[in-house]
């Protein structure tokens, strides 16, 4: 049954999609908005009657969503935010649309009451690192959060990468779970057992705590997968959730689950990546470079807006580069560089960067809002 | 060779701080000082005989267990008894105190700083400028504490916060007494304000320091000093 005041409130925020479309935004966010003004309890009856999958972690939201999505679609029409509008308004845009299935990423700190206001069939949880400490504060605050909710939760079944010591507390007193390790990895910010607090001790990339706090498998139910990169593994959690809803599994390149995009600017091809916080930052510089490499650093709301954390990133990697850094906090990052011993030249917007850059391919690893500005 | 322990990093590494210690020895070098940085964990002991011990900004759990080592083994107390210069951050600040709060409990700290540090009603984030009299320059850097600090008579502040909070009282931030110095400044704080590397570096050896000169750090140093001031 449709209240009258949602009908309302979906109509009027169609328009307003369309309106925002009119004005070249992405249309995901103001109608959202508007959706839960007008009926607050938007979310949870639009997402009566749909088979709701939700995904969360520090970093590859956006990509394992849309993996998860492509992979739902096969069974059937599924609702899903695409742009990485991940807070309320943007879970909310997303159910308007009619579908059996709702597969939708969420931001790490409103996680908790979608899953209340959802009901989820699934939670995909990635992984859980430092980011945007100036909101989040700290990791095991969010962590925390998530495990009150996990526990509640006594429907939903819970994925979860276990190899992530804040993921394994998260899922610990939660009813249905599904632990994946891909056989172990460290992780930065893992000195410290989340579930108890004793000094967390590490066999190379396996922990266990003397609370019982472990990724190994021989102490519980695990679904062991081969190691990889972060794409790698996103994209075989993404195939595990499919798995558990009939899908068959689909082959994913790193490209496609790892925010990089490409674009021509005159007579250059730059080869973007997403990079917004140590985690992210490393996995990128593990990556292969072309000889220019531009670095872009902003720090606005959404970038973080406390620089420090570029001192716990080695870039040690881009030594002997032709490395060009922009952005509004770029001179942040060129001090830091500095005193890691690479030289960079230090410009203030990307177009004065590539101008600098000598060869026809150059690799861009840029922060969230540059990211949007220069690509979407 | 001047030496550098960087404390704890593991666990004191939330907010960025393990790049001072990258900074002191850069800013050394510039000076023509040997200097080498030992990272020192939870499970090793602590050298007694180094220069420069470092300290840096924690979540609650990683605090604790910090300090449960510092008073276990006794050695930075030992160290700065000998003269040795100590900056701690944040949580490392609150940790050298006498004693601070963590959820309801007052913990005793190593007591290497005269004060004592209450929960406070709010957390205080963002950037923070601070006049520093005493030493002619002024401080930026970024904060991100719950924590107000109270200051006793045996230490002074560290200067006059002119943007964000500091301690959260009185309207300053920091402690020192003689080698010992306390901050909420992240950034880190070494990085943004290189003077303070080398005011640090001369304690350390005990003798002025003939500074070499880098532009970008310079640089640097003044961009935060001004948005400081107009944004």
């Amino acid at each position: 049954m449709v209240r009258p005041r949602l009908a309302i409130a979906t109509a009027l925020a169609r328009s307003a999609s369309w309106a925002s479309r009119l004005l070249g935004n992405n249309g995901e966010t103001l109608p959202g908005r508007i959706l839960l003004r007008i009926e607050p309890e938007a979310i949870a009856l639009l997402a009566r009657g749909k088979k709701v999958i939700l995904v969360s972690g520090t970093n590859g939201k956006t990509s394992t969503t849309k993996a998860v999505a492509k992979i739902v679609r096969q069974l059937g029409e599924v609702a899903t935010s695409g742009s990485g509008s991940n807070l309320s308004w943007g879970a909310a845009n997303a159910l308007m649309a009619k579908a059996p299935y709702a597969v939708l990423e969420i931001d790490e700190l409103h996680l908790s009451h979608i899953i209340a206001e959802t009901d989820p069939a699934i939670v995909l949880l990635l992984n859980l690192t430092r980011d945007q400490l100036h909101r989040m504060h700290e990791v095991k605050r969010v962590a925390d959060r998530w495990h009150a909710e996990c526990t509640e939760a006594t429907d939903t079944l819970f994925v979860a990468d276990i190899d992530d010591p804040f993921l394994n507390y998260a899922i610990a007193n939660a009813k249905k779970v599904l632990k994946v390790s891909f056989g172990g990895r460290t992780h930065p910010d893992g000195a410290v057992c989340p579930k108890c607090g004793s000094y967390l001790h590490w066999d190379e990339e396996k922990y266990s705590c003397t609370c019982g706090l472990t990724n190994n498998s021989t102490d519980q139910p695990v679904r062991l997968c081969e190691k990889g990169s972060a794409a790698f593994r996103n994209a075989t959690l993404a195939n595990i959730v499919g798995e558990v809803l009939g899908a068959k599994p689909l082959a994913f390149t790193d490209g496609e689950l790892e925010r990089t995009v490409t674009k021509t600017f005159g007579s250059k091809i730059a080869h973007f990546r997403l990079t917004k916080n140590p985690a992210s930052w490393t996995e990128a510089l593990k990556a292969k470079h072309f000889t220019d490499v531009i670095l872009v650093l902003n720090a606005r709301e959404v970038d973080g807006i406390d620089t420090s954390w570029l001192w716990d990133v080695s870039f040690i990697s881009l030594a002997g580069k032709r490395v060009i850094v922009c952005g509004e906090r770029g001179i942040d990052l060129a001090y830091r560089l500095h005193v890691e011993g690479i030289e960079s030249q230090l410009v203030e917007t990307f177009a004065a960067a590539i101008l600098l850059t000598k060869d026809n391919e150059v690799s861009v690893l840029t922060a969230y809002t540059a990211f949007f500005e220069l690509v979407m | 060779m001047l030496e550098i322990v960087r404390i704890h990093n593991e666990l004191l590494g939330t907010y960025g701080d393990r790049g001072n210690a990258e900074v002191l020895k850069y800013r050394a070098a510039l000076s023509g000082i040997e200097s080498r940085i030992s990272d020192i964990s939870y499970l090793d002991p602590l050298p007694t005989q180094a220069d420069i011990y470092l300290l840096g900004g924690a979540e609650d759990a990683a605090q604790l267990l910090s300090l449960s080592a510092l008073k276990r083994d006794g050695e930075l107390t030992q160290a700065v008894e000998k003269g040795a210069v100590l900056l701690a951050v944040c949580a490392g600040f609150q940790i050298i105190g006498r004693t601070y709060t963590s959820g309801d409990e007052e913990i005793e700290g190593l007591g290497l700083l005269d004060v004592v540090t209450n929960p406070g009603s709010r957390r205080l984030v963002g950037e923070i400028v601070i006049d520093c009299e005493l030493f002619n320059f002024q401080l930026t850097g970024f904060e991100n504490h719950s924590g107000v600090t109270t200051l006793g008579k045996e230490v002074t502040p560290f200067g006059t916060v002119v943007r964000g909070n500091g301690n959260g009282i009185n309207g300053v931030d920091g402690a020192m007494n003689g080698n010992i110095f306390g901050t909420y400044l992240h950034g880190p704080v070494l990085a943004r304000n290189p003077e303070f590397a080398d005011l640090l570096l001369e304690r350390a050896i005990g003798s002025k320091i003939s500074y070499g000169e880098d532009a970008l750090a310079n640089r640097y140093a003044s961009w935060h000093r001004n948005t400081g001031k107009n944004d």
